[in-house]
């Protein structure tokens, strides 16, 4: 989730520059002699995307005739562009960025939920948290302060603000500033800023030290947000639909096995994470649900709009599956 | 781009450490550690942050018994060593075609001045969308910094040949070739050592960072993966390796540049200083 507005600005200045170099592999996928088709996929290494590496493991992305590679970038930054320029057939994307892809007319499509909120108040995969002897009692009372979230301008600042207004407080004086979730912890401990909004792991790590939790700001945009999405190009869409069908159903049926066996999600964590035994105990999993929530996604884009996040509402036709 | 120091060796002949400054450096290195050890246990930061030495080491011990840990060296020492061939061939095949066909150098002079303070890591995006996270991204940087620190020593080199060695040489009626090969090569090839030391180093800072902010495979991508899973100590272990491997990489360069050079003077030292 890191980075994924600047990746999002680098598909828009370069998505030319990489039509011009004539960027040969975009969308064609090789078959190979047992008939699988080989597709590159473009996630980020956390906590979100446990239920694609569960699925490959479990054999259901074989099962539906595709030889799953695993691309881990760091952050959004190489996946939008990747996708967009056809490095990668599919990639993995927080819902606002896409949005905001989609306003300013990347061609990116979602094809599958990606993860989703819990939904539930204080027992989220994010939250908005301050050191434990804060001032700060609940989200109305970040009017003024000093509020960290991993990207400005995307999900974590429009939702946070939602979280003050419905508290009551006023969403535009809340000052963000832009820090990576892991460093969340420490800024909050020297007190360099007075909240954070973090998710898992970084959110198991601050409520260890002894923080609270003041805001559920994913609860606050919607029951069930659907915080990210998996995603394809357009022209993939296009050219391979069957390609995408088999990608979407496979994914679906790993988000729903995901669900069903949260162990082994903690587990195949530690192959690809590196998050202590004593952190993967205690953070809260997010949920998986097989479908996006559309009209979780409709509220984010409200929002995003209020916020000046696009400058044309977005085409969710165009862009959910 | 990070160096600047330029050390070409000094005439008088390069002394060799004693077992004296290897102590010396041994219980400088000793007394950092101890620091490390000692400023968590103390409380003045937090262990949370800055884990002791003997966590690190532990974290350490953990990383070298992984596989994959093996494979993520293997990745960043691939990308480090092709991409520095690539930047050497390609640097000296360069300099010494411009220096050597007349006009190229003036015909050159300003693209080269415009292209050589590009930092390497402002292709970043280019990179991404040409190769995503492949071994090729991790080689356009790499590449793109190492060979300007190349073609420039060798350029400067080629410039230092002796007039009269040359006229000497053509008197003689050497060709081309012959004159490339026993005048030109040995006049630049001080320079060109040092142009290839420099470029090892700017070649592992730069296969580091692609893999970190990138994400192509290697020990950057498991740096960043340990420090977006809070793996602190994990995260120290791992820079502690990209630092030795810095270390191993400028000695390793150091030995080849006395061997290559035993018969020049900076390094032969003078009979009679």
């Amino acid at each position: 989730m890191r980075r994924l507005s600047a990746g999002v600005a680098a598909v828009a200045l370069l998505t030319l520059t990489a039509t011009a170099c004539g960027s040969s592999d975009s969308g064609s996928s090789g078959k190979s002699s047992d008939g699988t088709t080989a597709v590159k996929v473009g996630v980020i290494p956390i906590v979100d995307v446990a239920p694609i590496y569960l699925g490959e493991k479990q054999g259901f992305y074989k099962k539906h005739g595709l030889d799953l590679t695993l691309e881990s970038g760091q952050g959004g930054a190489a996946i939008v562009p990747g996708v967009a320029s056809g490095q990668f057939q599919f990639g993995f994307s927080n819902t606002t960025s896409l949005l905001i892809a989609q306003s300013q007319n990347v061609p990116v499509r979602a094809v599958a939920n990606g993860v989703t909120s819990t939904g539930k108040e204080n027992a989220d995969v994010g939250g908005v948290v301050v050191k434990g002897d804060s001032p700060i009692k609940s989200a109305k009372d970040l009017a003024g302060k000093k509020v960290a979230v991993n990207t400005l301008k995307n999900i974590g600042d429009t939702s946070v603000r939602e979280s003050v207004r419905k508290d009551g407080g006023d969403p535009e004086k809340v000052q963000f500033v832009e820090l990576a979730f892991d460093q969340m912890p420490a800024a909050l401990q020297a007190g360099q800023v007075d909240a954070a909004w973090v998710v898992e792991p970084s959110l198991a790590v601050v409520k260890g030290q002894g923080g609270r939790v003041v805001a559920s700001n994913f609860v606050d945009v919607s029951p069930d947000l659907t915080i990210a999405l998996y995603f394809t190009s357009d022209k993939l869409a296009q050219q391979d639909p069957e390609l995408v069908k088999k990608f979407a159903d496979a994914t679906r049926e790993s988000l729903a096995y995901a669900n069903n066996h949260p162990d082994e999600v903690r587990e195949i964590l530690s192959t690809y994470t590196k998050i202590p035994q004593k952190t993967l105990d205690a953070m809260t999993l997010p949920s998986w649900p097989e479908e996006p929530n559309r009209a979780s996604i409709e509220r984010l884009g409200e929002l995003g709009q209020k916020d000046g996040l696009f400058e044309k509402a977005p085409d969710l036709d165009k862009l959910l599956p | 781009m990070t160096r600047t120091a330029v050390k070409t060796g000094t005439p008088g002949g390069a002394r060799r450490p004693g077992p004296g400054n290897a102590l010396l450096g041994l219980a400088g290195l000793g007394g950092f550690l101890a620091l490390v050890e000692a400023l968590p246990r103390l409380g003045l930061v937090s262990p949370d942050y800055l884990p002791p030495t003997s966590t690190i080491a532990a974290a350490l011990a953990r990383e070298v018994s992984d596989v994959a840990f093996w494979t993520a060296l293997g990745d960043t020492l691939t990308g480090w060593a092709l991409g520095l061939l690539i930047a050497t061939v390609a640097g000296i095949a360069a300099g010494v075609l411009i220096t050597v066909v007349p006009y190229l150098r003036e015909a050159t002079a300003s693209t080269v001045e415009f292209l050589r303070p590009i930092p390497s890591v402002a292709l970043i995006p280019l990179a991404v969308l040409l190769f995503g996270t492949d071994l090729r991204s991790t080689l356009l940087l790499v590449v793109y910094a190492a060979f300007w620190q190349v073609l420039v020593q060798v350029l400067y080199g080629v410039q230092d040949l002796d007039p009269v060695a040359e006229e000497t040489a053509r008197s003689y009626g050497l060709g081309t070739w012959a004159r490339i090969r026993h005048v030109l090569w040995p006049t630049a090839l001080p320079y060109v050592m040092t142009g290839v030391r420099l470029a090892a180093a700017v070649a592992l800072v730069l296969a580091i960072t692609a893999e970190l902010i990138i994400g192509t495979p290697g020990l950057g991508s498991r740096i960043a993966v340990a420090q977006t899973s809070h793996a602190v100590p994990d995260m120290y272990a791992l820079v502690a390796v990209t630092g030795l491997i810095g270390v191993l990489i400028n000695l390793g360069a150091r030995a080849v540049e006395r061997r290559s050079l035993a018969w020049h003077q900076s390094v032969r030292g003078e009979v009679t200083p």
